[in-house]
């Protein structure tokens, strides 16, 4: 059942394999046909629950209508060479751990020390590459400026010092001991120390944000704190309700992750142009990546351990929190809605849950989810001028689907 | 003050017109220093607490602890609820909570306060007349009492987050570990809730330089507060070795910082010059300083405190003390003081009244005082400029 309407393997480009030959589609005959369509209503109609109950929700009742045509996107119309959108954006980004550096210094040597521990260089700095191409590609929309603002580039520092900061609390939050392949701060250092790094990190990202003089860029990036924090709140509670849940769910994501790169995205056309068109089509990229980039992660979760070697994670189920994966398998095995309330803290409960979701067609649902996101983020992007930089974060939505970690 | 109280608030905030503008000169209203001024013979609580709502007065209303967007908000309630769960618990957020609804009832928010009392007597800036568009009640912009709110959070924030502990610390006396890990998480969300709020209404505020002001503030206040937990007593109660100019410079940090630069910011709020703003900043500065001396003087000073009163080995007179004394001194001192390991603060405390640090660190609160009423001459005299100046002597008088 599982891999029939599309394949998402790792490393492939993604491709909506046996979609376009019609045993996905309404209008298709033969019992095959008959077959899947009959198993497509049940998650119809539960997707259609969810989008009622979630209007934000790009509507993705109308799936089973368009066809896959996102391979048809426009891909170089630009014409010009095609880079590895990390790179292009790399070229502006030079020096950014050096500069978020000197926004941390302080006298304090090893509360500076601390505070510098993930600002090595050696993250992948995915939210800093998003905020200058899509600056870039703001720029050239406007006036053909190939230039980033100085404006520009701090709030792609900006963006990473607060996820950053966000990260050293969760990971107090969630007593983690690793992260990027190193230990934690709260690890190496303390839960104290560790918060007051955090807090730290916070405080510079916000003098910088000050320095940069634009009150409305102030107001939409200390919405991204607000929103991170009720995020964390969300996840506090949980609803009864299984419509609820999804809804719950979509929000959390939203505000955890979603919401810091909609707003960077935001703010950098705010301050590279000045059509409300074009940054509302920026907020709109980034909500949908970074919605999509979570939904991945959260199937990443149950699945970047059955292929390797290495020992399980389900870090979420431990945490007793049930992401997509798992909302979704909740609808073919109701047995897991008792585990899901109870938030898997039961000996066995976490094993059993991991058991139901990949037993379940709850991973694919999931990112057939991420995908539409995706879709939609494209479909935004589009609407820019052509350029490398657009490309490149066409680009890169794609990369947020085929990613493996 | 409770929600009833507060939603009553903008019809109690009736029009009370503009300040009363006298005509003053520097050199016919000069304040007297600390020490002179002879006032109220009570003790040091009453007369306090009579300073305080004296001056609440003068500002309109009572100090509130929270803006009514946070009261009303899920996430407080939801607050409330997990801290709770923490009843019966060792977690320090417990002991936080109680201080802060204890403080609320008394109206002690000291540092809103004090932003509004000089917001007041600052009145609107002569040379710069573009904010009258702003509406000013009791002689506040509503800006500044928004101020006086994010100063209040960002303080209360840091007092949350001060009450986390070190999970490999932690002794079996302490309780179970999930109360103390339930007790970090709830503590780390609250101040990141109290800050995240704070965040946001500075970007309400729409003025980047404020907004400058206040996250340097926080900066400061973080180092401070780190400072605080290096320097606590280690083993065998022997603390840093840091000598009185470290301990203002760390002191400045985690208790000067924010007053300073909320009171400057005030002023820059209603668009003062550099040098009010300047005036502003020493006044919040040296306050601070002497507040927070005067509070570390109390073990030292009353007449009758119970033997198994405990103080802060990182506080002013302590540090004086080892100051005078050099450090091997000190060390021998706390040795003796110590019986099987566990330190006898009554004898300690007696060894360091004998000293010489007690009574110079009485000097120094009262250098911070000048200092601070020095910074107000430079206001025109009002109600509120004479609440300020009562605070001061309030904080610096220990007979």
């Amino acid at each position: 059942m599982a891999s029939r309407w599309w394949r998402w393997r790792r490393g492939c480009s993604w491709r909506p394999a046996g979609r376009s030959s019609g045993p996905g589609s309404p209008g298709g005959v033969g019992p095959r046909a008959a077959a899947d369509a009959r198993a497509q209503m049940p998650y119809f109609h539960f997707v259609k629950r969810l989008t009622s109950a979630f209007p934000n929700v790009y509507s993705i009742s109308r799936f089973h209508h368009t066809t896959p045509a996102a391979c048809c996107h426009s891909k170089t119309r630009s014409g010009e060479k095609y880079t590895d959108p990390f790179k292009l954006g790399w070229r502006d980004l030079k020096g950014l751990y050096e500069d978020i550096r000197k926004e941390l210094l302080i006298s304090t040597t090893e509360l500076k020390e601390m505070s510098e521990y993930y600002f090595d260089g050696k993250g992948k700095a995915f939210r800093p590459i998003i905020v200058v191409l899509m600056a870039r590609a703001c720029n050239i929309h406007h006036n053909n400026s190939r230039d980033v603002q100085a404006s520009q580039r701090s709030i792609a520092l900006i963006a990473e010092m607060i996820h950053t900061a966000s990260l050293v609390h969760d990971d107090v939050i969630d007593d983690a001991s690793s992260r990027r392949g190193k230990h934690t701060v709260n690890k190496i250092w303390g839960e104290k120390k560790a918060v007051l790094a955090g807090d730290l990190i916070l405080s510079a990202a916000s003098i910088a944000l000050a320095r940069i003089g634009n009150t409305t860029v102030i107001s939409i990036l200390t919405q991204v704190i607000e929103d991170l924090v009720r995020g964390e709140f969300l996840q506090l509670g949980s609803k009864q309700n299984e419509d609820e849940r999804f809804a719950h769910y979509l929000e959390k994501t939203f505000k955890k992750t979603a919401s810091l790169i909609a707003n960077s995205c935001k703010a950098v056309s705010i301050l590279g142009c000045p059509d409300p068109v074009v940054h509302e089509i920026a907020y709109q990229y980034g909500k949908n990546v970074g919605i999509a980039f979570q939904l991945i992660d959260d199937v990443l979760d149950f699945t970047s351990c059955s292929d390797q070697m290495g020992k399980p994670t389900s870090a979420d189920l431990k945490l007793g929190l049930a992401t997509g994966p798992v909302l979704f398998a909740s609808q073919q095995f109701p047995e897991m809605n008792a585990m899901i309330m109870r938030r898997f803290n039961l000996p066995g409960d976490v094993d059993r849950a991991r058991q139901y979701v990949l037993q379940s067609d709850g991973v694919q649902q999931t990112t057939y989810l991420a995908q539409r996101y995706c879709h939609e983020a494209i479909k935004e992007i589009s609407k820019l001028r052509p350029s490398p930089e657009r490309d490149a974060l066409i680009q890169l939505s794609e990369i947020v689907l085929t990613r493996d970690k | 003050m409770n929600l009833q109280q507060l939603l009553r608030l903008p019809r109690y905030l009736g029009a009370s017109g503009p300040p009363l503008r006298r005509w003053w000169s520097p050199s016919l209203d000069t304040i007297p220093s600390v020490g002179s001024w002879r006032g109220q013979s009570s003790r040091s609580p009453a007369y306090w607490n009579q300073v305080v709502s004296e001056a609440e007065k003068i500002v309109g209303y009572p100090t509130s602890f929270m803006s009514l967007r946070c009261l009303l908000s899920d996430e407080l309630s939801n607050i409330a609820m997990q801290v709770r769960k923490l009843v019966g618990t060792q977690h320090p957020l417990l002991t936080t909570a109680r201080e802060l609804v204890h403080d609320s009832r008394h109206n002690l928010q000291l540092r809103g306060l004090v932003v509004l009392l000089i917001s007041k007597a600052a009145g609107p800036s002569s040379v710069n007349a573009s904010c009258q568009n702003y509406d000013m009640v009791s002689g506040i912009y509503s800006c500044q009492r928004s101020l006086a709110e994010i100063t209040e959070l960002i303080h209360t924030a840091l007092l949350v987050h001060r009450g986390i502990v070190n999970l490999n610390e932690l002794q079996s006396s302490d309780g179970p570990l999930k109360d103390m890990q339930f007790g970090n998480k709830i503590a780390i969300l609250s101040g990141d809730f109290l800050l995240a709020n704070a965040c946001n209404g500075l970007a309400l505020l729409q003025n980047t330089k404020v907004v400058e002001l206040l996250a340097s503030a926080l900066m400061d206040l973080v180092q401070g507060v780190y400072h605080e937990n290096s320097t606590s007593a280690k083993e065998n109660y022997i603390t840093d070795d840091i000598g009185i100019s470290t301990w203002k410079e760390q002191t400045f940090l985690s208790h000067g910082a924010l007053l300073a630069k909320s009171c400057q910011a005030a002023m820059e709020l209603a668009k003062h010059d550099a040098e009010v703003q300047d005036m502003a900043f020493q006044y919040g500065k040296h306050m601070a300083m002497s507040h927070k001396i005067n509070s570390d003087l109390q073990p030292f000073i009353k007449e009758k405190t119970s033997d198994s009163m405990t103080f802060n080995l990182n506080s002013a007179p302590v540090v004086l003390h080892q100051e005078f004394l050099g450090r091997d001194l000190w060390i021998k001192q706390i040795r003796e003081a110590q019986e099987k390991g566990i330190l006898d603060y009554a004898k300690l405390r007696e060894t360091i009244k004998a000293g010489k640090g007690v009574t110079s660190a009485i000097d120094l609160c009262r250098y911070h005082g000048n200092k601070a009423l020095a910074a107000l001459e430079s206001f025109p005299p009002s109600e509120a400029r004479s609440a300020l100046e009562n605070i001061v002597f309030a904080v610096t008088r220990f007979s």
